[in-house]
C-alpha cells in the first residue's frame, strides 16, 4: 500500500535503483565460475539489444549479429596481437570496423525484405564464418591466442570481479542508450517503418537510410560485445561466432520479446544462465530451447517482455464498461483562417496526360488536372476506375509509367514519397494505415518530425539537442490532439479504437506535417451522418487554414457540399470536371455510375445537404473497396 | 581446358544436390509464401535417416532411400500444422517459427545419431568412367540421374495432375481456391510435406558424397536457399538452373580461393541478388508483398 | 421480413447447371470488429429466377455475398438451399452444394492457363468425360475462352478474366450462380458483352444473384433487385420498375 502514495516515476526510480543496488552486490555472493558465467551473460546481452534493435524495433531480419560479434573480437585480437596495438585503441577501431561491416551487410536490406533479407545476412555470416576458419590471419579453427589484458587505471581487470563491473558500465549505458533512441524520435521512426514502411515513407521517413541505420545499430552493439569478449576470454576462436550460437541469439530474443530491449537483455542473461545450469544435457537444453522458441511464436509472439502488457490488457477488458463512457471523441477545434491565396495564382498540383500501365493493364490513360492553391476538389468515379491510383502516382508511391507531375512549381513526377511529404504533400489511406504498435499519440510524432535522416549524429555526439527537439514535438503532439478531440486516446493503440475514430487520426497524422496539399481517400468511407458532417467542418477548416485539399470520395453528398470542383473518372480516363451540380447532371457520369445514360434524363430534385441517415454505422470499405487499392506491383519489389 | 571441364563436372553433381534442396524451398514459398528454414535440418536428418536404414539396417539404398523421405515428409506435416494459425498472418513470425524446429530437429540429430558424423560408402561400386578424359565418378551420374528425374516428377505433378493445379492455385490466390472447394489447409500441408521428402532426398543423396554430421543442413541448405533465390524464388526451373549455377560457382571457389570458398559464393551471390532481386526466373506476381 | 418471391418462367437446362433449388436468405448479418456492415438482410432466389443487389460503393453488397460464402464470418441468419441448409456450411463445401462464386475483382489465377482455369472451377468434381462436355458448353459460351485455352489468365485482358472467372464457376455445375460486380473496370462495350452473356444464362434456366454498382447491367440481366444503402435494403421491386425509379439515382448520388 506505501507504494501508491508515490507517483510511477518514484516507483521506477526507486525499482531502477533496488536493480542497481542488487547489481552491484551480486559478485560478492557468487564464486570465481559464476561470475564468469554472469560475465559472459551480460555479453550475450549486448548483442541482444542489437538484434532487437534491428529485427524487433526496425522489422529488419538480421541473421548475421553473431558476424558482428566477429568482426568487432577478432579486429581486436589481430589489431593488439599482430600489429601491436594496445587494447583501447584497438577497441576503438574494432567497433568502427563492426560497423562498417553491418553498414554492407545492411545494403542488401535496401532491396529486399524479410525472408530473402534473412537467407542473405545468414549467408554472409556463413562466410564471414567460412573465412576466420580459413584464413592465417586469424589463426584458423585454432583462433588467436595472447590477447593483452586490458588496463584501467587503479583497476586490475584480470579479475572477472573487477571486470563484471565494467562491462556492467558498458552494458547500463548501452540498454540507457537504446532505451533513449527507442523513445525519441529515431526509434519512433524505426518502429513506423517496421509497422508500415510505405506510410511511414508518406510522413517524410527516408526508409532506406533508416534500414542502413537499423544494422548500424546492430553493429555498433555487436562490437562492443566483441570487444568484451576479447578482453574478458583474451582468446577468439571460430566455434563461438557459429551459426548455432546465432540462433541460440535469436531464441534468447524471441523468448525476452523482441520488441523491448529490457526484454532482449532478460532473455539473453535468463537463457545464458539457464544453458550454463544445464550445461550437463546441451543438448535437451537445445531442444527446449527450440521447442520454446515455436511455443512462443505461436502463443506468445511478443514473448515475457509481452505478457504484462497482455495481462493488463486482460484485466482492461473485464471491466471496459466503466471505463468506455470516460473517454470519448472531443470536438474538433477549428484551425484559424488565413487568407486564402488568389485564384489566378499559378496551379499547386498539375498533372499532365499521365498514363499508368500495370504489366498491360491500363489503370491510367493520359490523365490531365490542374489543382489551384485553396481548393477543395473532389475526385470521383465508380470501383476501379483509376482514382486510388492517380493518388499513388501524385504522391510518389507509383511511378507515372509517361506524363507528368508538378508540385509547386517542381517537377515531382519522379519523386519518392519522402521528399514529396518533406515538400509539402500529406495523405490518407482508404484502407487505413495507422501504425499499429504506436500509440496515437506516436503516430502523430512521427509525422510531425521533419527532420532528416542524417541529424541522428546528435544522438552520437550531442544528445540535449534531441531532448529539446523532442520536447517540442511533444508539445507540438498535444496541441494537434487537443485540436481534432483526440486526447482521449493519446496513449491508446490505434487499432483498438472505433473505425471513425482512426479515420479522424489518420487526418490529424496527415495534418501534422503541415501540407500545402492533403490528399484524402475516401475520408467518409464506414463513417455515419454524423461523423461524415463533423468530417465536412474539419475539410474546409483545413482548407481554410490554407492547405488545399483533393479529396476521393464516393459519398456525392460530401462531396456535393464540401468541393468547389469535382473530377470524374472512369476506366483510367477523365470523363468529366466542372462544378458539382454540372457533373451530376453530366449523362457520361449518370452512365459511368450506373451504367445507363438514359437515367440521367429522369429530372433530379434540388440538391439538398444530406441528411444523416440514423441507420447502423456501416464499415464494409475494408471489404468493398479493397480491389481498387491493391493495384498489382508497388515500388517494393520483394516484399 | 581439362581442369575447368572437371570442376564443371564435379560442380554439376553437387548442384543437383542443391537443386533438390532448392525445389523444396520454392514448393513451399510457391503455396505459402514462406521461407522454410527448417528445411535444411530436415534434409540432414533424411540424410541421417538415409544411412542409417542403408548402413544399420542394412535395407537396400533405394529402399531406405523412401522410408527416410517418409519419415521427413511426416516431420514437414508436423511443422506446418503447428504453424498454421500464423499462415497468411505474419510470414516474419513463421519464418522464426521455422528457425525454432531447425533448433529442435539438430538437438533430435544429436540425441538420436550423436555427434560424431558417419562417412557413407557409395552403393556403386563400378570404377569411375572416363568421357574425354575427364574422370566421372558413377555414384554422381546417378545422383544427377535422380534430380532429373525428381525434377521430371515435379514438374509432371504440378501441370498434369489435379492435386498439383489445386496447389498452385491456393499459391495465387486462396481465396478464389477456396471458393472453387480446394481445401487450403490440407494443400498447403501436402506441399509442405513434399518439400520436406525432396530434402530428404537431397540429404539421402549427399550422403555418400560427403561427412554425415549434424551440421550437414546448414551448408546444404544455405546453398540450397542461395540457389533458390538465385533461379527466382517460387520457380521449379529456377531453382535447377540456380542449384547448378551454386554447385559450378562453389566447386570453381573451392579450386581457386580453397578455404575462402564459401565467402566468395556468399559474396558473389550478394552481388547478383542485388542486381536482380527476383532472380532469373522470378516472377512479381508469384513474391507477395 | 422483406421476403421477396419471384415466379420462374421457364425450366430448361442451363449449361453446366444443376438441379435448380431455391436460395433463400433470412436475417443475415455480417459484423467487422464490433461494426455492423449488413443489417439482417433477407430474399430469396426461385430456380431459375435472376435476382440483382445494386447500390453505392460500401452499401454491404460485396459483405453479404462473401457472408453467403463463408468468406467472412455470418453474424446471425440463415441460408438454405433447396433442402439443404448451409448456415454453418464452410467457404470450401459451399461449391458442393451448388454454389457457384465469382468473386469481385475476378481473381483469376494468374498464373495458370485459361484451361486449367476452367479445370479448377470443376475441382469439387471428378475429372472425366462429363467435365469435357461442361469445358465444352463453356466455350460455347465464351468462345474466346477456348481460344485462349494455353494463355496465362494473367495475360488476358480484364473483359476476358471476367469471362474465365464466371466460366470457372460454371465449371462446377453449379445450382445458382453468386456474381459480385462483374462489370467493375471494365468498358462499356465489354459490360454489354457480360450481360448479354448473364441474358443467355438466365435464358437457359441458370438461377442468378447479382451484385453490382452499375444498375443498368442488374435491371437488364435480371426480372428483381434488391437496393441497399448503408448496409440494410432500402428497396425492393421489379427491375423493370426500379429502372424508372428516380429513388434509385438519389441513393446511388446519395443526395
Amino acid at each position: 500500500m506505501k507504494l501508491s502514495v508515490k507517483g510511477p516515476s518514484a516507483t521506477r526510480a526507486g525499482g531502477l535503483a533496488a536493480i542497481a543496488v542488487a547489481a552491484w552486490l551480486l559478485p560478492y555472493g557468487l564464486g570465481s565460475y559464476s561470475i564468469h558465467v554472469v560475465n559472459i551473460a551480460i555479453i550475450y546481452a549486448l548483442l541482444a539489444i542489437g538484434m532487437g534493435l534491428a529485427m524487433g524495433i526496425s522489422g529488419q531480419i538480421n541473421l548475421a549479429q553473431v558476424a558482428f560479434f566477429g568482426v568487432g573480437a577478432y579486429t581486436l585480437a589481430i589489431l593488439t596481437t599482430d600489429s601491436g596495438y594496445g587494447f583501447w585503441a584497438a577497441a576503438v577501431i574494432a567497433v568502427l570496423a563492426t560497423v562498417a561491416t553491418g553498414l554492407f551487410v545492411g545494403i542488401p536490406a535496401l532491396r529486399m525484405q524479410s525472408h530473402y533479407l534473412g537467407i542473405v545476412t545468414l549467408g554472409l555470416a556463413l562466410g564471414f564464418i567460412n573465412w576466420i576458419t580459413n584464413a592465417s590471419v586469424t589463426g584458423g579453427a585454432d583462433g588467436i591466442s595472447g590477447i593483452p589484458l586490458p588496463t584501467l587505471p587503479g583497476i586490475d581487470l584480470s579479475s572477472e570481479y573487477l571486470y563484471y563491473y565494467l562491462e556492467l558500465v558498458v552494458c547500463a549505458f548501452g540498454l540507457g542508450f537504446g532505451l533513449f533512441v527507442v523513445r525519441t524520435s529515431l526509434g519512433r521512426r524505426l518502429r513506423a517503418m517496421r509497422d508500415d514502411s510505405l506510410a511511414a515513407g508518406a510522413m517524410g521517413a527516408e526508409i532506406p537510410l533508416l534500414r542502413m541505420t537499423a544494422f548500424l545499430l546492430a553493429s555498433l552493439y555487436g562490437g562492443l560485445a566483441g570487444v568484451l569478449y576479447a578482453g574478458l576470454i583474451r582468446y577468439v576462436a571460430p566455434e563461438t561466432f557459429s551459426i548455432g550460437n546465432m540462433f541460440i541469439l535469436l531464441a534468447m530474443v524471441i523468448i525476452g520479446g523482441r520488441r523491448s530491449l529490457v526484454g532482449c537483455v532478460v532473455g539473453a542473461v535468463g537463457l545464458t544462465l539457464i544453458r550454463e545450469w544445464l550445461s550437463d544435457f546441451s543438448t535437451y537444453a537445445q531442444l527446449g530451447y527450440g521447442v520454446v522458441v515455436v511455443l512462443m511464436v505461436v502463443f506468445a509472439p511478443t514473448g515475457l517482455a509481452g505478457i504484462p502488457s497482455r495481462v493488463r490488457e486482460f484485466a482492461h477488458r473485464r471491466r471496459r464498461s466503466h471505463t468506455e463512457d470516460r473517454a470519448r471523441l472531443r470536438p474538433f477545434q477549428p484551425y484559424e483562417a488565413v487568407e486564402t491565396p488568389d485564384a489566378a495564382d499559378e496551379p499547386l498540383l498539375e498533372i499532365r496526360s499521365v498514363t499508368k500501365d500495370f504489366r498491360g493493364l491500363r489503370a491510367l490513360d493520359d490523365v490531365s488536372l490542374t489543382v489551384r492553391p485553396g481548393e477543395i476538389r473532389g475526385i470521383v468515379g465508380p470501383n476501379g476506375s483509376g482514382k486510388t491510383t492517380l493518388f499513388n502516382v501524385i504522391s510518389g508511391f507509383y511511378r507515372a509509367t509517361s506524363g507528368q507531375v508538378r508540385f509547386g512549381r517542381r517537377a515531382t513526377t519522379t519523386a519518392r514519397p519522402y521528399a514529396l511529404s518533406l515538400l509539402g504533400v500529406a495523405r490518407t489511406f482508404q484502407n487505413l494505415r495507422l501504425f499499429g504498435q504506436l500509440t496515437v499519440r506516436e503516430n502523430i510524432l512521427v509525422a510531425l518530425d521533419r527532420t532528416r535522416t542524417y541529424t541522428i549524429w546528435q544522438y552520437a555526439v550531442w544528445q540535449p539537442g534531441v531532448v529539446r527537439r523532442e520536447r517540442q514535438l511533444r508539445r507540438q503532439a498535444q496541441e494537434l490532439l487537443e485540436r481534432f478531440g483526440l486526447t482521449d486516446f493519446a496513449e491508446a493503440a490505434p487499432g483498438s479504437l472505433p473505425y471513425g475514430i482512426q479515420r479522424r487520426i489518420e487526418i490529424a497524422r496527415a495534418m501534422a506535417s503541415r501540407p500545402r496539399l492533403l490528399l484524402l481517400d475516401e475520408p467518409a468511407a464506414g463513417l455515419n451522418g454524423e461523423e461524415v458532417q463533423q468530417l465536412a467542418r474539419i475539410v474546409r477548416s483545413i482548407r481554410d487554414s490554407g492547405t488545399t485539399v483533393v479529396l476521393i470520395e464516393h459519398n456525392m453528398g460530401l462531396v456535393m457540399s464540401l468541393c468547389e470542383r469535382v473530377t470524374v473518372l472512369s476506366s483510367g480516363g477523365v470523363i468529366a470536371e466542372g462544378t458539382p451540380a454540372e457533373v451530376v447532371a453530366a449523362p457520361e457520369v449518370i452512365e459511368a455510375y450506373l451504367g445507363d445514360s438514359a437515367m440521367a434524363d429522369v429530372p433530379l430534385p434540388e440538391p439538398a445537404p444530406r441528411q444523416a441517415p440514423a441507420g447502423p454505422t456501416q464499415a464494409s470499405a475494408s471489404a468493398e473497396a479493397s480491389a481498387s487499392a491493391e493495384a498489382p506491383a508497388s515500388k517494393e519489389a520483394t516484399r | 581446358m581439362q581442369e575447368t571441364l572437371q570442376t564443371l563436372v564435379g560442380g554439376l553433381s553437387l548442384g543437383a544436390v542443391y537443386a533438390l534442396v532448392a525445389m523444396g524451398f520454392s514448393l513451399v514459398y510457391r503455396t505459402m509464401g514462406l521461407v522454410n528454414f527448417a528445411h535444411a535440418d530436415i534434409a540432414m536428418i533424411g540424410a541421417y535417416a538415409a544411412s542409417t536404414f542403408y548402413l544399420t539396417s542394412k535395407l537396400p539404398f533405394a529402399v531406405a532411400m523412401v522410408v527416410a523421405i517418409a519419415v521427413t515428409a511426416a516431420i514437414g506435416l508436423v511443422i506446418e500444422r503447428v504453424l498454421r494459425p500464423l499462415e497468411n498472418k505474419d510470414f516474419d513470425l513463421m519464418l522464426i517459427g521455422t528457425i525454432g524446429f531447425g533448433i529442435v530437429l539438430q538437438a533430435v540429430a544429436i540425441l538420436i545419431w550423436g555427434t560424431t558424423g558417419r562417412a557413407v560408402r557409395s552403393p556403386v561400386r563400378s570404377a569411375p568412367l572416363d568421357l574425354f578424359g575427364v574422370r566421372v565418378r558413377t555414384y554422381d551420374l546417378l545422383v544427377m540421374a535422380v534430380a532429373a528425374l525428381a525434377v521430371l516428377g515435379l514438374a509432371w505433378f504440378l501441370a498434369r495432375t489435379k492435386r498439383g493445379a489445386a496447389m498452385q492455385a491456393v499459391a495465387m490466390d486462396h481465396e478464389a481456391a477456396t471458393a472453387v472447394g480446394i481445401n487450403v489447409g490440407r494443400s498447403n500441408a501436402l506441399a509442405f510435406s513434399i518439400g520436406a521428402g525432396l530434402a530428404a532426398l537431397a540429404g539421402g543423396l549427399v550422403g555418400p558424397m560427403l561427412y554425415v554430421d549434424a551440421s550437414l543442413g546448414g551448408a546444404l541448405g544455405i546453398k540450397g536457399f542461395a540457389a533458390a533465390m538465385l533461379g527466382g524464388f517460387g520457380s521449379i526451373p529456377g531453382a535447377v538452373v540456380g542449384g547448378l549455377a551454386i554447385g559450378v560457382l562453389d566447386s570453381y571457389a573451392a579450386g581457386h580461393f580453397q578455404g575462402y570458398s564459401v565467402l566468395v559464393t556468399f559474396l558473389v551471390f550478394t552481388a547478383a541478388i542485388m542486381i536482380r532481386p527476383m532472380g532469373v526466373f522470378g516472377e512479381r506476381t508469384v513474391s507477395r508483398a | 421480413m422483406r421476403t421477396m418471391r419471384t415466379i420462374p418462367f421457364r425450366r430448361t437446362a442451363a449449361p453446366a447447371a444443376g438441379t435448380p433449388a431455391t436460395l433463400a436468405v433470412d436475417d443475415l448479418s455480417v459484423h467487422y470488429g464490433g461494426v455492423r456492415a449488413v443489417s439482417s438482410i433477407s430474399f430469396s432466389v426461385e430456380p431459375g429466377a435472376s435476382v440483382g443487389i445494386i447500390g453505392a460503393n460500401g452499401a454491404g453488397k460485396t459483405s453479404t455475398l462473401k457472408a453467403l460464402m463463408g468468406l467472412v464470418p455470418r453474424g446471425g441468419g440463415s441460408i438454405t438451399l433447396g433442402e439443404h441448409d448451409l448456415t454453418r456450411v464452410r467457404a470450401r463445401a459451399m461449391v458442393r452444394h451448388g454454389i457457384g462464386y465469382v468473386p469481385e475483382g475476378r481473381h483469376v489465377f494468374p498464373g495458370l492457363t485459361v484451361e486449367k482455369n476452367l479445370l479448377l472451377g470443376a475441382y469439387a468434381r471428378r475429372w472425366d468425360a462429363e467435365t469435357r462436355a461442361t469445358l465444352a458448353e463453356v466455350h460455347e459460351l465464351f468462345p474466346v475462352l477456348g481460344e485462349m485455352g494455353q494463355r496465362l489468365a494473367g495475360a488476358l485482358s480484364g473483359g476476358q478474366q471476367q469471362m474465365l472467372s464466371i466460366g470457372r464457376a460454371l465449371m462446377a455445375k453449379p445450382r445458382i450462380l453468386l456474381l459480385d460486380e462483374p462489370s467493375m473496370g471494365l468498358s462499356p462495350k465489354l459490360v454489354g458483352e457480360i450481360l448479354s452473356a448473364l441474358k443467355r444464362l438466365r435464358e437457359e434456366g441458370m438461377s442468378l444473384l447479382l451484385v453490382e454498382q452499375n444498375a443498368k447491367l442488374t435491371f437488364g440481366a435480371t426480372s428483381h433487385c434488391l437496393v441497399m444503402e448503408n448496409g440494410s435494403v432500402a428497396m425492393t421491386g421489379t427491375s423493370e420498375e426500379l429502372s424508372r425509379d428516380v429513388r434509385v439515382r438519389q441513393i446511388y448520388l446519395g443526395l
